[in-house]
């Protein structure tokens, strides 16, 4: 369970105290699909960094599974970051003179796991996000935008994280493939029962997930809560 | 993928700008490998000539010098009191003879004949004695200008009293022969036997003898061959190459047996001190004419004029070492800026390695072993540049430096660079000395050239990999 608790984070810009995220609370239950919107400049990546444990809070904690970020040592926020987060980011942000398979092993391999066992995960999740077999050892930046994209993901999901935090996941996609990778997150978030959180402006894409949070000045509201896409009967 | 096999890979992600790299550091390298073979060639003769003919000294009769002059000979007993100056090192007797071939002793009065005089140099008092060897030197014109005037003037060849200066008889040069305390030659360096062996122990007698290069050919002798001194058959224990044909028309014996073929027991034509470094060569000289008193011995520094070319040798050392710590300073300055030029094109990335959990030493890491790819790759080309380039940059500065102490050493009224015992004798030239330095690139010297470079490298490539560590992941996102 992901708990957020009245987080507020501001910055200085001259005179003027901006707060793009400012005293938002909210909680996310294991393996919810959950979407923010808002405009642009509204604080979304802030919030994400914040949860993602990339940026520090002004003030608020952020608990999963009842261990409260706020004081923990940055070598503690690595292993968080490396052992509960995944990020799916807008720009794919993957090492490019990697394959696909080495670029899903690395958050493996930083987590201390042997060669051949990372091998095999990195294939199957390859497999999972529905790369074909013979691009996996091909060099990322000679694959598609949507082929990078389910890279990422695969790469995301690598050390069984707790939280995917998906930062405008479709935002260099064509309509069609975003689609096809808000369906995969969907049933990533089922099958892997893996909470994912989407960044998003895309109103369309977040009518797909089950709970949808408005940021508005920095403060949250809660949209709607609906089934979940594709989640049957 | 392993962290170093990623570094590999990063070192090759631009193939044009690696090979660009490559090549600058290859520069810089290989001219810090050249600069430390040139350094230790210096070093290596340096140290030769400080442990040989740098530190010695030599001791002649007051009054004597070569085949000139008067005056009482040296004895056994002193070489006991030069040892004991502080300093000293090794004290070696030497008793010099000029052995007649037996054409010459034909000609002369008596078979051994105590001489006075005769040019060319050598230790002095020395006694004839006949020979059935071969002078190994033709006498030529410069051998019979200087019998002609030792005929009528100190008789050379033994003929005072019965020489005839208008019909001299066919000239034939005599031998040097010595007898030594060690194995060395008169002027205290080790001898160079080529073939056979040494002499044993060089205070009893013994008839067994050391013969040079030229020599031996001359009489066609090989180890184990003999010959006659006096009538005693020798035996050729080995065979020397002294460098010079003047050196190598000698014959050398133990000390006891060439006191024992001149009658002169105990009795010293000279001494060869060495002194245990070179700074103290002129504390030592003095000590050592006070000890053997100004009366009786006089004490020689002949080869000063190699103070001015390992002083010059010593410049070379301090240039090379100077121009190696400087070129490997430019390698690792090099490996920083280009390190801290891939950090910062790198940000991006590292700031997505940090999100996914890479810890700071990780990273680091990865950054130090890919500088350290490039230092590898410079390393083998620079090495390669090192191995065709030392000899010439080394020549090149040794080169430079003996022009100079060349030119300090003539003075405003010019005069020759040669000098020392005899004139342009096997040790005049200092200059000789300096082009002598022969700088190889050997692989020990170009390892240890490589393990600085690599040392250099890691220094310079912790300073962008620690620069890493403040890069904040955040910054990836914002650049969203």
């Amino acid at each position: 369970m992901i708990e957020v608790k009245d987080l507020v984070r501001q910055f200085k810009s001259g005179d003027r105290t901006i707060k793009p995220v400012n005293g938002v609370s909210f909680e996310l239950e294991k393996g919810t699909l959950a979407s923010i919107v808002g405009k642009s400049g509204s604080g979304k990546s802030t919030l994400l960094s914040l949860l993602g444990a990339l940026d520090k809070p002004t003030s608020g904690d952020v608990v999963v599974d009842g261990v409260s970020l706020a004081g923990l040592p940055a070598s503690k926020l690595t292993e968080y970051r490396r052992r509960d987060i995944g990020f799916v980011f807008q720009q794919f942000n993957l090492i490019p003179n990697l394959s696909a398979v080495d670029n899903v092993m690395l958050p493996m391999e930083f987590a201390g796991m042997r060669k051949a066992a990372r091998l095999e995960r990195a294939r199957s999740l390859l497999e999972q996000v529905q790369l074909d077999p013979e691009k996996q050892s091909r060099r990322v930046n000679k694959l598609s935008g949507g082929e990078q994209q389910r890279v990422a993901i695969a790469r995301a999901l690598a050390n069984e994280p707790k939280l995917i935090l998906a930062d405008e996941p479709t935002g260099n996609l064509d309509e069609q493939t975003g689609e096809h990778i808000i369906e995969l997150l969907s049933s990533l978030s089922r099958d892997h029962n893996t909470t994912i959180l989407v960044v998003t402006h895309d109103r369309s894409l977040a009518q797909k997930t089950e709970r949808r949070f408005r940021l508005q000045q920095g403060k949250l509201s809660e949209e709607t809560v609906r089934p979940r896409v594709g989640a049957g009967a | 993928m392993s962290v170093l096999a990623r570094s590999v890979g990063n070192a090759f992600r631009n193939k044009i700008r690696t090979a660009a790299v490559v090549a600058v550091l290859a520069v810089a390298i290989g001219l810090a490998l050249a600069m430390l073979v040139a350094n230790q060639a210096v070093v290596g003769k340096v140290q030769e000539l400080n442990a040989s003919v740098g530190t010695v000294l030599t001791v002649n009769p007051a009054g004597a010098q070569g085949f000139d002059g008067g005056g009482e000979p040296l004895t056994t007993a002193q070489t006991a009191t030069a040892a004991a100056v502080p300093n000293v090192v090794s004290v070696v007797g030497m008793k010099a003879l000029r052995l007649q071939t037996e054409t010459a002793a034909s000609s002369s009065t008596t078979g051994t004949t105590t001489q006075q005089a005769g040019p060319g140099g050598g230790p002095g008092g020395g006694t004839s004695v006949v020979t059935n060897l071969q002078a190994a030197i033709d006498a030529g014109t410069l051998g019979n200008r200087n019998n002609t005037s030792g005929s009528t003037g100190t008789g050379s060849t033994g003929t005072t009293g019965t020489g005839n200066a208008g019909t001299a008889p066919a000239f034939s040069l005599p031998i040097t022969a010595t007898g030594i305390g060690a194995e060395v030659d008169t002027a205290g360096k080790a001898l160079n036997i080529t073939s056979g062996t040494g002499l044993g122990d060089y205070t009893v007698a013994s008839t067994k003898a050391l013969i040079g290069t030229t020599l031996a050919e001359k009489n066609s002798l090989k180890a184990g061959s003999t010959f006659t001194i006096a009538g005693t058959t020798f035996t050729v224990a080995g065979i020397f190459d002294a460098g010079t044909t003047f050196g190598n028309n000698a014959v050398y014996t133990t000390l006891a047996e060439a006191q024992a073929l001149a009658a002169t027991p105990g009795e010293l034509s000279s001494m060869v001190v060495t002194v245990n470094s070179m700074e103290n060569v002129d504390a030592a000289k003095t000590a050592l004419q006070a000890a053997l008193g100004s009366g009786k011995a006089d004490v020689t520094q002949g080869q000063r004029n190699l103070q001015t070319a390992v002083s010059s040798l010593d410049s070379v050392k301090n240039i090379s070492l100077v121009a190696f710590i400087a070129a490997l300073g430019t390698a690792g300055l090099i490996i920083l800026l280009i390190m801290v030029m891939l950090v910062r094109e790198r940000r991006r990335e590292i700031g997505v390695l940090k999100a996914i959990g890479a810890r700071n030493r990780t990273i680091g890491v990865q950054f130090v072993l890919e500088a350290l790819v490039l230092v590898a790759l410079g390393s083998v080309v620079g090495a390669a540049i090192a191995s065709f380039a030392s000899g010439g940059i080394a020549s090149a500065l040794i080169s430079s430096n003996s022009t100079t102490a060349a030119t300090n050493q003539r003075g405003p009224g010019g005069g020759g660079f040669g000098g020392g015992l005899g004139g342009g004798g096997p040790f005049g030239g200092a200059s000789q000395l300096l082009t002598s330095v022969t700088a190889s690139a050997s692989p020990g010297v170009i390892a240890a050239g490589v393990v600085a470079v690599f040392g250099v490298a890691v220094v310079g490539a912790l300073v962008p990999a620690l620069l890493t560590a403040r890069i904040r992941p955040i910054e990836v996102l914002r650049g969203e």
